[in-house]
Formats: C-alpha cells, structure tokens, sequence
C-alpha cells in the first residue's frame, strides 16, 4: 500500500500530553486520496493526541472510525494495544470529533468494509512506535541498551536485573524521545489480541442501558422536529395547509424546507440529496409527529409520480438493444454468438431496489448559534457531510462542526447527510438546538435505496458443450462507477464482453450493505450455476475449471495498461483465495450432497474488496413462503481475523440481512411513491425464522481484508441455486415468493 | 394536559403530559431515560419494551393514560448494578453489535425467564420473535438466554 512507502517520521509524532505523559499522534494517510510513492507528505499536517499515555499508565486511544454494530471500535485499539504489549484494561477508548486532523488523507469515512483493512499498517505502526519509545525511556533511565528490556502488559522490564518500569513511569521521559529510525513490528504467531475474541467494549453500556445513540442526544434547550416529506423523489410541495397544526399545544412552528434548485445542483447527488417537506417543530417529538397528521399538503410529484415498478421494468428492458458503454470486452465474443452451429442461452436477472431499515431511525440534533453549526449525529461520511451541509447552508466549510455519535446500525444508509442537512437548517430558522427524529414510517418511505438492476447474460455455446463466449448487459438504475471490479468476470471464459447502461431512477439510491456485489453476485453466480447444469457438470467442478487458468486481460481494448496492471496483482489474490476456498469445501466434502435427505442444496461466491466468500444454502420446499432455508455454510478467505466474535458476527449478520431481502425485499412503488411503511410490510427476518448457521474462516496470516459486507452477496444465489436442486425451478429474481415457486419457470435443461 | 403519578424503577414521577402519549415518548423526552429506544412506533420490533407490573409490553403504543398504578420497570431500573441474570449472560456471551435493540431484547428475555425459569427453544423463540434485531444477533440471544436460565436454574434443560 502507498503508506508503506511513507517515512514513519511523516505522519508520526512525539510529544508530551498536557498534564504529563506521552502523546503520539498519527495521520492516516489511507483512503481516498493517493499518495503517490514518490510525494512528500511533511507539509502542513496538524497532529492529533491519537495516543496519549498519562503518568498513571492510562493509555487513550482516540477512535477515529464511527461505531455502527461492526465492532472496529473495538478491534482497532486491540490491534494497537497488541503492538504496544498493553494491558487491555488500562487501555480507555475516545471517539474522535471529526477533524480532518483525526483523519487527514482518510476522509473520517466508515465503510466499504475497510476500516480494518485501510488502517492496518498505520495503527500497527503507531502502537509499535509508541512501544519503541517506552522502551528507549526505560533504557536511558537504567542507562541500559534497549535490547536487554522487554515489554509486556504495562511494563517494561530489565532482562537482567528483573527491574521493572510501568508506562506511566515512563510516559514523561518517552515525551522527549525522537521518533525511532526503525521499529519492529510483531509477526502474527506473537499477538495477544489480535486473533482473540476480546470483548466489543460497548457491550456493558448497552446491557446497562446507559449507551447512547444518536437518537438519544439532549442539547440543553433543544426543541423537537420532524418532518412530512414529499413521498416521490424529485418532487416538491404544490400547496400545504397548517392551520390546524398550529392549533395544537406545543406545536412551536411550522415551516417548508425546500432547498433552492441552485443550491441543490451543487450538493452530492447521493449523499446531499434532501427531500422537500414541512417541518413541524414542537415541545416533544411526540407531538412533533402527531401533529403531522393534522397537516393537509398536496404534493407536485414530479415526472416520477407517473412511474411504477412495471413501467420501470419496461424502460430498462426497452434499454436492452440500445447502445451502452462497454465496460469489458476480451477476445472476440462476435462470431461465437453468430456461428448457428453455437447454442445460445440467454437469462434475465433481476434485483430491485431495497429498504434499509436500520434499527435506530435516521435522526440528527443541531444547534446553529453566531454563524456556526454545531451537529450531532452517528454517521458514516463526516468529511461530505460537513460539505454538503455547508453549501446547504450556505456558509464556510469552517463553521460546521460534527460530533460523530454512535449508531443503532447504519449498512450504507448513513453515508448520507440529508438528516445533517435537515436538522441544521431548522435550527438556522428557529434560532435553537433541534432534534430531528424521523419515524420508522419516514425511514422506509423516503429511503435512499439499493439501486435496481436488470441484468441480461448471455452464453454461446458451442456443440461438443463448451462455453465459447458470454456477454452480460447490466441496465441499472445508478451510474456504477465506469471501472469496477464487480462488473468484470472472474471466471476464465474465452470471450467476455460486458456492457452497461443506466436508466433514470425511480427511486433515490444510496448504499446498501454489500452494494453493487450484492446484484452483481445474483446474475453471475446463478448464470455460472445454469451453465454447470447444462455442461452437466458439477457447480463447484466447473467453478475450479473456469479458475483454473487467469482471465486473459491479453487485449483489454476498453482498458489501459496501466488499469490492467494495477489490478492484476489484486486480480490474483482473489484468485488464489477463490480456488483455496472451494478447494477447501471440495476437500471438506461440504459440498457433499450425501447429508440430504430432502430438499436442495445451493453453492455460491463472491468477492468483496480482497475478502472470498462461499456459502452453501440448503433448503427444502416447505413452509409459508413455499420453500425453507434450513442451513448456510460460509466459508471465507479474509486473511488475518482480529476477533473472531466480531467476524462470526459480521458474517452471521450479513447472512441474515440477505436472507430478509430473499424472503421479503424489494418495495412496491405505485405513483412514484413507496408503498411499504413499518415492519409490518416491510418484513425483516425474525428470530424464529433463523437457519442453522456455520462459519469457517480459512487460516490465513496475510493482512486483513474486510468483513462487514462480504457475507451478503453469495447468499442469494446459493439460495436460488438449492430452489432449482430442490424442485427443478430456476427463479432468477428475488424476492422469492410463493407466486414464483407456483408459476412454471423453465429450467434451461 | 393531565398530571400522571408514575412509578418507574421503584420512584414516583409526576407528569404532565396529553393522555395519548405513549409512555415511550414520556420516558424519553419529559425524563430522559433514553434507554428504552424508538424502534417503529407500531409495536412490530420491540426496541421499546419495558415491564408493566413484571409484563413485557411495547411503551410506544401504551398512552400514558392507560398505565394507572401499574409499576414501571425499564433497562436502567432492571438490577441494581446491570446484575440480572440475563445482563450477566448477556456480557459473558459478548450478545450485542451495534446495541439498539439489546434493551429491547434484554427485557423481553427478563420477562420470559420470569415466566418460564427453562425455556425451550421453541418457547425462546415465540418470545423472542416480537424483537427484531438487524444486525442478526439471533443465536447469541438464544444462547445468552441458555445460559442465564442455566444460572438461575442450575441446569438448562433442552427438550
């Protein structure tokens, strides 16, 4: 990685923590914006207290990552602790206000399933560095060569004389210590806490009661609002009538947010977009909301409150023969497709949009006093939302200041500043702290959700059963980015050309857990699956088959070289990690179909960043909804695993929200407009329904590589492929309801 | 406005409030005990369930006019020192990811074990199925749930 290439002395530094006691700070310079090998980062880079140790021994570590359920507010001061040789328990963990000085070249962003991966080198660093220094302190007290010493729970000891110093003895003396020229840094075999299950550091307050969320922020003075919001994206209040809002006690004001047409071309697309809507401001939320339903507003919907699902289907599917961008195109695909002698199957895949639901609803306190907005809020993107926020407001970057809080489950949704946006501009208005707090009604209807997409594949084969070509036609309703690795195959075939286009969205779009892989994995792991089936081969044979040898990026066209080789390396880590994880399914006979007695059973993968991951769905045709997911096994490839409790969790989690969106995703739309509203229809998997669940991380001791997201795309079409093994019916959509299973679908044997 | 005697965690509070406010949003903005959560408002996900008189019930839609003399129990008032059977386990099982709904989970599961000292897994899971969770921290629950009526029992008894 580009840090590597960095002198420690760049974006390390030494000092003494007021009060006494050693401070080292750190930048990060990981994500986002490159350093090139080459570039000198010493320029105006303003140093934090990222780690401060006090005269007693106390060492803070400043979280600089936002806690959202994926535990890295644990992990990463584990990993920092490890390297220091820490006591754990002396170890206490801040959250980091977001300042670019916190963050520097790492945008303060939490996703992507990277916040391990993305500052692996630069806490380990940092945690040995600060050992280092330590020891250096202990060596020029004894006048001793660091060599004799060593460092363990707290201490530094002398070898040879059994003297032993505690941190905070040495906190003062480290202070004035220059940055070593060189630190060692552990080898995986000597952690302590890295690769054990320590416990998630939230876990007492919310057994307590006593954690705090977002939602839970009390501002002394603060009033309380929420917000009727156009039910149509894109569309903007006609007329409204608040006479009988304002009747009601505790109502303080009522007023419409709009944000200006001017003012919203400049915002994010994605993460800046804001709903017109009349805010009601009151006394209590309660209130707040209850008064909505006495306001009267017409709404002017705007092109989209013409549309529906079908007629979104119909512009996509109308996109087919049109011309689109081609995004990967290997070999020569033309003359399998046209030689008549060539079999060709061509299948429609498609995966709708999807809601969020995140637990606490999207909330967001602001106070906006003398110029400057201060704001409270549990999100993902500080750096964009502090932007967004300031044009939306139409004042300096500078006088927005985010506290990041801890949320109740963000999964992409809370990338966006819209409740920032929101909740600042009521404050501008009235003059007070407000707390905004959408309902779970608001949260469904006015989501930002998993974007649509239509995916057509397409295979010639030829007569003696050869894949000879494939092409896949990706309609999607959100631009995916023009180079990306999920739209490329991993799998060798001999000619590969993909295309891409996009239709207008019907629905606003944001992140969604597992993003684009997620719809990505569907089409192309079913399709590899009906191939296997027609080839009358077995799915995990043919799998290793088309792996054995690389993708022949040869002639890209479409691509540069530098592109090329820039991916290649990673191209071959997944690949590596892809044969190793069906090897070991394959030599762990967990594919075995021997265990059944009834039903099906279902083999998928997928990448997402370096993490691979299988997973084995086994079902049988019962129950309400006409099949039954009884079992997953997941087998994943991640490299190193911090803790093991976290990843299990991750990997459990990410299994069931992709199983809630199999059995009941998707969203009705009628009029533009969402037609679910609560749980109550819009249904997430309940414990009741919860399969039997087995995880299996491969032994691995490269760096780590993410898991917060990787468990969700295989898990759809492992499941559709055990449906067709179970009853012969290949579904290629979800969710998969009980009309799917009862309507007669051709298999394509 | 009406003026309601409330007890909740063995204290008397008194509140003015509008007699169809839910006992969630009185808990929560007039006292300030945030940790019963706002989950749905329709008493479908079960982050706001406190014990009424030792009975689980979702505080979002229970008017604060229906409570009458019946005794308030929330997470914060469920042990002295977060040292009920079920907190217990639910540490030692490390159950929670982000937290939001454990409250919720929490005083379910209390409820259940005071009704039942040895569930069974279906018994868990009819309990339990009113508490969503989004993380999908499902088998932990039932697990932490094993192990607190394992403590309290001595044994746990899987049928």
């Amino acid at each position: 990685m580009d840090f590597m290439m960095m002198n420690r002395r760049d974006f390390l530094r030494v000092g003494s923590k007021i009060g006494g006691g050693l401070m080292v700070s750190i930048c990060l310079p990981v994500y986002g914006k490159f350093i090139s090998p080459n570039q000198t980062v010493t320029a105006n880079i303003e140093f934090n207290k990222f780690i401060s140790i006090d005269t007693n021994g106390e060492i803070t570590i400043m979280l600089t990552k936002h806690e959202m359920g994926q535990g890295t507010g644990t992990a990463i001061p584990t990993i920092i602790a490890d390297e220091l040789d820490a006591d754990w328990s002396k170890i206490k963990i801040e959250q980091a206000f977001y300042n670019p000085k916190y963050t520097w070249l790492e945008m303060g962003t939490t996703g992507g399933s990277g916040s391990i991966a993305r500052t692996w080198d630069a806490v380990r660093t940092a945690g040995a560095t600060t050992k280092a220094l330590l020891k250096q302190a202990a060596a020029n007290k004894w006048g001793v060569d660091p060599m004799v010493l060593e460092v363990n729970n707290n201490n530094v000891t002398n070898r040879i004389t059994n003297q032993t110093f505690c941190f905070g003895e040495l906190a003062e003396e480290a202070a004035k210590i220059p940055i070593p020229e060189s630190i060692v840094l552990k080898k995986p075999k000597e952690y302590i806490y890295v690769g054990r299950s320590v416990k998630n550091r939230i876990t007492k307050d919310v057994v307590s009661g006593n954690m705090r969320y977002g939602i839970d922020m009390n501002v002394p003075g603060m009033v309380y609002a929420s917000i009727e919001r156009c039910p149509v994206y894109g569309g903007a209040i006609k007329n409204y009538d608040d006479t009988e809002v304002r009747k009601m006690e505790g109502v303080i004001d009522v007023f419409p947010i709009a944000i200006p047409q001017k003012i919203k071309d400049s915002l994010h697309s994605i993460i800046g977009y804001v709903y017109d809507g009349i805010v009601i401001v009151a006394t209590s939320t309660w209130i707040a909301i209850k008064a909505r339903k006495q306001l009267k507003v017409e709404w002017d919907g705007g092109e989209n409150a013409n549309r529906n699902i079908v007629s979104l289907n119909e512009d996509m599917a109308a996109l087919k023969d049109s011309p689109a961008f081609m995004s990967m195109d290997l070999g020569d695909v033309e003359p399998c497709f046209q030689n008549p002698e060539n079999k060709i199957l061509e299948m429609e895949y498609n995966t709708p949009y999807q809601t969020h639901a995140v637990m606490e609803p999207l909330n967001a306190t602001a106070h906006f006093q003398d110029d400057v907005c201060e704001i409270w809020v549990g999100i993902q993107d500080p750096e964009k939302t502090i932007n967004n926020v300031s044009k939306a407001l139409e004042i300096s970057e500078e006088k927005v200041k985010i506290h990041v809080l801890k949320s109740g489950g963000s999964f992409g949704r809370r990338y966006a500043a819209d409740t920032s946006i929101e909740a600042a501009f009521i404050s501008k208005k009235i003059g007070k702290p407000v707390k905004l707090t959408w309902t779970r009604e608001d949260e469904i209807r006015n989501d930002h959700c998993q974007p649509y997409l239509k995916n057509y594949m397409t295979a010639a084969i030829t007569p003696d059963k050869s894949v000879a070509a494939i092409e896949n036609q990706a309609i999607c309703t959100i631009n995916y980015a023009v180079w990306s690795t999920k739209w490329d195959h991993y799998y060798a075939f001999p000619n590969i050309r993909c295309y891409r286009s996009k239709v207008s969205t019907l629905l606003q779009y944001g992140a969604w857990r597992s993003v684009g892989e997620h719809s990505a994995a569907l089409s192309k792991e079913c399709f590899v699956d009906e191939l296997a089936h027609y080839l009358e081969k077995d799915p995990l044979d043919y799998r290793l088959e088309l792996l054995s040898h690389e993708v022949d990026w040869g002639d890209p066209k479409e691509m540069s070289q530098a592109t090329i080789e820039r991916m290649l390396p990673r191209k071959r880590i997944l690949r590596q990690r892809q044969i190793e994880v069906l090897s070991y399914i394959k030599a762990k006979e967990l594919w075995s179909k021997e265990t059944l007695d009834t039903g099906g059973k279902g083999l998928a993968m997928m990448c997402f960043g370096d993490t691979v991951c299988a997973e084995i769905a086994e079902v049988t045709m019962e129950g309400e909804l006409g099949y039954s997911v009884n079992k997953i096994t997941a087998v994943v490839h991640c490299g190193m695993v911090i803790n093991p409790h976290f990843g299990r969790g991750q990997i459990e989690g990410s299994i069931i929200w992709a199983l809630s969106a199999i059995k009941y995703g998707g969203v009705e739309i009628e009029n533009g407009a969402i037609q679910r509203s609560n749980f109550h229809d819009n249904k997430v998997l309940r414990m009741d329904e919860l399969p039997e669940i087995e995880i299996i991380f491969m032994e691995s001791e490269e760096r780590p590589s993410g898991l917060g997201e990787p468990g969700t795309p295989p898990l759809a079409p492992a499941v559709l492929n055990a449906i067709f093994d179970a009853c012969g019916k290949r579904i290629r959509k979800i969710p998969v309801t009980k009309r799917d299973l009862v309507e007669s679908m051709d298999s394509i044997s | 406005m009406v003026q309601y005697p409330l007890k909740i965690n063995d204290k008397i509070y008194f509140i003015n409030s509008e007699p169809d406010k839910p006992l969630l949003w009185v808990l929560r903005d007039n006292l300030k005990l945030y940790g019963t959560k706002y989950g749905c408002g329709i008493g479908q996900c079960g982050a706001c369930t406190v014990h009424l008189d030792g009975m689980p019930m979702r505080s979002c839609c229970l008017p604060i006019d229906s409570v009458g003399d019946k005794s308030i129990t929330t997470i914060e008032g469920l042990s002295q020192q977060s040292n009920h059977p079920i907190q217990i386990a639910w540490e030692e099982e490390d159950v929670p990811q982000c937290g939001y709904c454990q409250a919720g989970q929490i005083m379910s599961a209390a409820a259940l074990l005071e009704r039942i000292p040895n569930p069974s897994d279906k018994q868990i899971e009819r309990a339990m199925k009113g508490n969503i969770c989004r993380c999908g921290t499902y088998s932990r629950i039932q697990n932490a749930i094993k192990s607190a009526a394992k403590k309290i029992n001595g044994f746990y008894d899987d049928e």
